[in-house]
Order: C-alpha cells, then structure tokens, then sequence
C-alpha cells in the first residue's frame, strides 16, 4: 500500500527532523517544505513548534509559506499543528507584543505569567483530560486504555483556552490555569503538548489521531 | 509538578565518555547505544553534550543527534559550543528539541537574550558549572576548565531575568564521585530561580535522588556516570569499541564503578516514596 504523504512546513526554528522521525515511524512519507509550493499531492500538512509566535509569523509571510497554510484551510486539508504551530491557529498573540495569527480559531494565546502558575515556563510532563462534553470523548475513551498513564510532554510558557467545547477534545492545567491541550475542527487537529516527544503515549495518540483526521 | 529524571550523555570524538570532576574523561561505549537503552527504560529526557566543542569551537553532534532520533521518541537537549543562532537552527534541524548553552552565555549574554526572543525561552536552557572558591559558588565555563569571577546566585537571576527558560546546574565537586548531590547548593538555587531548575552532580544511590527531591525544590534531576556504570557493560557487546589507547579498563569490568543506577529500580524507587514522577 502506498505510504500517505505528509509535508513539515520548516522556517528553521523548530525542531522539524524529530517531528518527521515519529511520523515516519507510525508510517508516513515526509518532506520537508521550506518553500511556498503546490499543496495537492500531500495527505497531510504539518504545523511544527518551537519558536517565538512573532518569529513564526514572520518567517511564514517572508517564505509564503502563510500562503500555502491558507490554502490547505481552504482546500479543506488535513493539518496538524504542534505546540507553537497550534498557537498561531489562533487569532492573535500576545507574546513579545501583539501579533496577528491565522485565525482560524477564536481566542488568543496568553502569556503565563500574569497568572498563578507552577512554572511561568512550564517544561516537563503534564497530564492531559479529555473533554467530556466534546463529540469525541466515547472515541478517545478507548484510547485512554492503552496509555501507560495521561502523561505528554509540554515546553510553553504561553497558552490558549478555546471556550467552545466543541472543538476542545482535551486540556490541561498549569497551576489555576486550564488551557486546551488538544483541540480539533474540521479537519484541522492541533496538539498544545509534542505528541513527537512523549515517548509511547505520543506514539500510541498520534497514530490514533491521524488515522481519524 | 512531576519531576523530572534525565540522562547526561558527553560525547567526545563520537563516543560517549565520563569522568569525575568534568576531568579525566574515559571512553564508555558508543552513545547511540546508550540513548536507544535509556529511551527503552523510560528515561524522560536525554542531554547531549559534546565535552570538547567549546574549546575547539566547534559543533560535532549533528549526525550522531540524526541517527539517534530515528528512534528515540522523547525530548533531545544538545550542548557544547554553541555560539550562534545558526548553530542552535542547525541542531533545531537535525533532531534536537532544546539546546543548553553554557560558555557562550558568559562570553556574550546578548546572543543568548536575541536567541530566547528567535526560539522562545522554552528552547534555550543554560548550564551552569560551579564550584565553591572561598566560601562562594563560582561560575566555571569550558566544561570546568575557566573559572569566571561570577556569583553562581547571581548568574541564575540574571539569566531568568533575561528569559531563559531552564537551568542546568553541574556541580564540579560533586560530578562523577557517586556521592550525593550538593544539597545546600541545590536548596539555595531553587529558592531564588523561579524557572525550571535541573539538578546534575552527584547520584550514586536512590535515596541521594529521593534526598534531593525531598529536600530542595529542583525541578529535575541529571544523571550521568551512575546510569552509565550500570548499562554499559551490557552495550559493550553490541560493537567493538575502535578508540585510541588502552581499553583494558572497559573489558576488566572493575573501573570506578562502585556505584550504579538502575533507570526502571530508581524510577520505581521514588514513586514508592510518593515523589510524583513519569
């Protein structure tokens, strides 16, 4: 059977080779995309994190890379996005002065620091809970089982609360904050947490996830 | 929060090597071996650090860090002479997740505060060596061999007021020897440092791991030469070891390793000790 495709959008801040071993190793053909190019022959696009949101959004205009996200929307692609590559999703940021993000989704990405939290940085392992009032909650149940624990790995110190409940499959708190740590609509599906970087929770999620999307 | 238990892999000449005191290093095996067996025994995080970059001004763990990432499905750390922003992009690209940088920080605190405003802070970690000189903990670059006349306490204020987003703290007295961690240090750290702090020097039992998380509020800890006395005899089977002068230490079994960790027993260790852990 041949493999699905999936393209890594990569403006050299993120760590785009660790995320292209974990989907190579659940199955998937990768490349790397570091250009503006036609989007049809991929299965899936992928949004990598790592990185400042100001940054991000910047080098994504300079290459037209912002672009070719923009059409994947359009053309109703199969997107995932990864800690930062979840955040600029979002409409605006307030990290290193406001920026503008895609906008796909409502909300905008807040700093911890304004809060009382554990870590203003939170880098390390956190629990995830799913969402029981989303759509998806029977579905992901089951996968629940084969976890060895809800633990994923998390490095942000900014953050993002949907406040649609259909479109928040999972959050997670840092101190008194709770703030979505998976959210998915349509076909898009953006991870707070690396899903790349938990080890076999990661592994087992992932492909759970894309085999859905 | 969960603590967090961490493996150090120093890497010089592409292999893995240890020492005591950040000196007299000694080849152990091949790292990619080593990183493969931790992953496997449910390491939650690995840092590589190449031992002799900063002073040759060099970068040597990109193809090692390719290899490695293949298989190995949990966060990557890299250190050792990392300058500039091209170096940590260049790490970004080939497998690693964070970088830690500790000599560049001293030299030129500028790069380090335009690197947390490109990568964001949760990328950029600093390591601090130190060692108490008259009383005081002092800052110690180049993998120990340059003391600096910088307050340890100081330096991690300063680098959390700049946005780094973690702290590696080494112990020079304490690495290597198996002896328990220098808790007074560890304790005075995290009372001042409000980003995540790592705690490296020192493991040789389980209870100085429980000690430490007991009674300082480190956020983590990295461990080295005890992880690696326990696995490597069993990885010296996998390929022979092609290096340089006498090996016969490696193969006679006896070298320095009166002590040894287990990653799975100290795992299992602490959480029967309800320390909340992975």
């Amino acid at each position: 059977m041949k493999k699905k495709l999936a393209g890594i959008i990569n403006i050299s801040i993120s760590n785009v080779l660790s995320i292209k071993r974990t989907l190579e190793h659940i199955g998937f053909d990768v490349i790397i995309i570091d250009q503006y190019q036609s989007i049809d022959k991929f299965d899936l696009l992928v949004l990598p994190g790592v990185g400042t949101f100001k940054e991000a959004m910047k080098k994504l205009a300079e290459n037209n890379l912002l672009k070719l996200i923009e059409i994947s929307i359009q053309k109703n692609k199969k997107i995932l996005g990864l800690c930062l590559g979840m955040q600029i999703l979002f409409e605006e940021s307030e990290e290193f002065g406001l920026t503008k993000g895609i906008g796909f989704f409502k909300g905008k990405v807040q700093n911890f620091n304004k809060y009382k939290v554990e870590k203003k940085t939170f880098i390390g392992w956190n629990n995830i809970k799913f969402n029981s009032k989303n759509k998806l909650f029977k579905q992901h149940a089951l996968i629940v089982n084969k976890f060895t624990n809800n633990l994923f790995y998390f490095i942000h110190s900014y953050f993002v609360k949907t406040e649609n409940e259909d479109i928040e499959v999972a959050n997670s708190s840092n101190g008194e904050v709770v703030y979505s740590s998976i959210i998915k609509k349509d076909n898009v599906l953006a991870f707070q947490f690396h899903p790349e970087k938990s080890g076999e929770n990661g592994i087992i999620l992932l492909k759970n996830e894309l085999i859905n999307l | 929060m969960i603590k967090r238990i961490l493996s150090r892999i120093d890497i010089k000449n592409n292999f893995l090597v240890k020492g005591m005191h950040l000196e007299g290093l000694r080849v152990l095996g091949y790292p990619e071996f080593f990183a493969q067996k931790y992953f496997n025994e449910n390491i939650d995080e690995i840092i590589f650090q190449d031992v002799v970059a900063s002073l040759y001004k060099r970068n040597n763990l990109t193809s090692l860090i390719k290899k490695i990432s293949e298989k190995v499905f949990i966060p990557i750390t890299c250190g050792g002479g990392i300058r500039n922003n091209q170096d940590i992009s260049e790490l970004l690209i080939n497998g690693t997740d964070r970088v830690l940088i500790n000599t560049a920080a001293v030299n030129d605190i500028e790069f380090v505060k335009n690197a947390v405003k490109t990568y964001g802070s949760s990328t950029i970690a600093v390591g601090i060596e130190t060692q108490k000189i008259d009383n005081k903990y002092k800052v110690f670059t180049e993998s120990g061999r340059t003391k600096n006349d910088i307050d340890t306490f100081d330096w991690i204020k300063k680098l959390q007021d700049i946005g780094v987003g973690e702290i590696i703290l080494s112990s020079i007295n304490k690495e290597g020897t198996g002896k328990g961690f220098d808790l007074n240090l560890n304790e005075e750290a995290s009372k001042i440092c409000e980003i995540s702090l790592l705690a490296h020097g020192g493991a040789g039992k389980h209870e100085d791991v429980y000690e430490l998380f007991n009674k300082t509020s480190v956020n983590g800890v990295v461990i080295a030469a005890a992880f690696h006395f326990n696995y490597y005899k069993e990885l010296l089977n996998k390929k022979k070891i092609n290096v340089h002068g006498n090996t016969d230490y490696l193969y006679s079994g006896n070298f320095n390793n009166n002590f040894a960790l287990s990653i799975k027993d100290l795992k299992k260790y602490l959480k029967s000790k309800n320390i909340s852990i992975r």
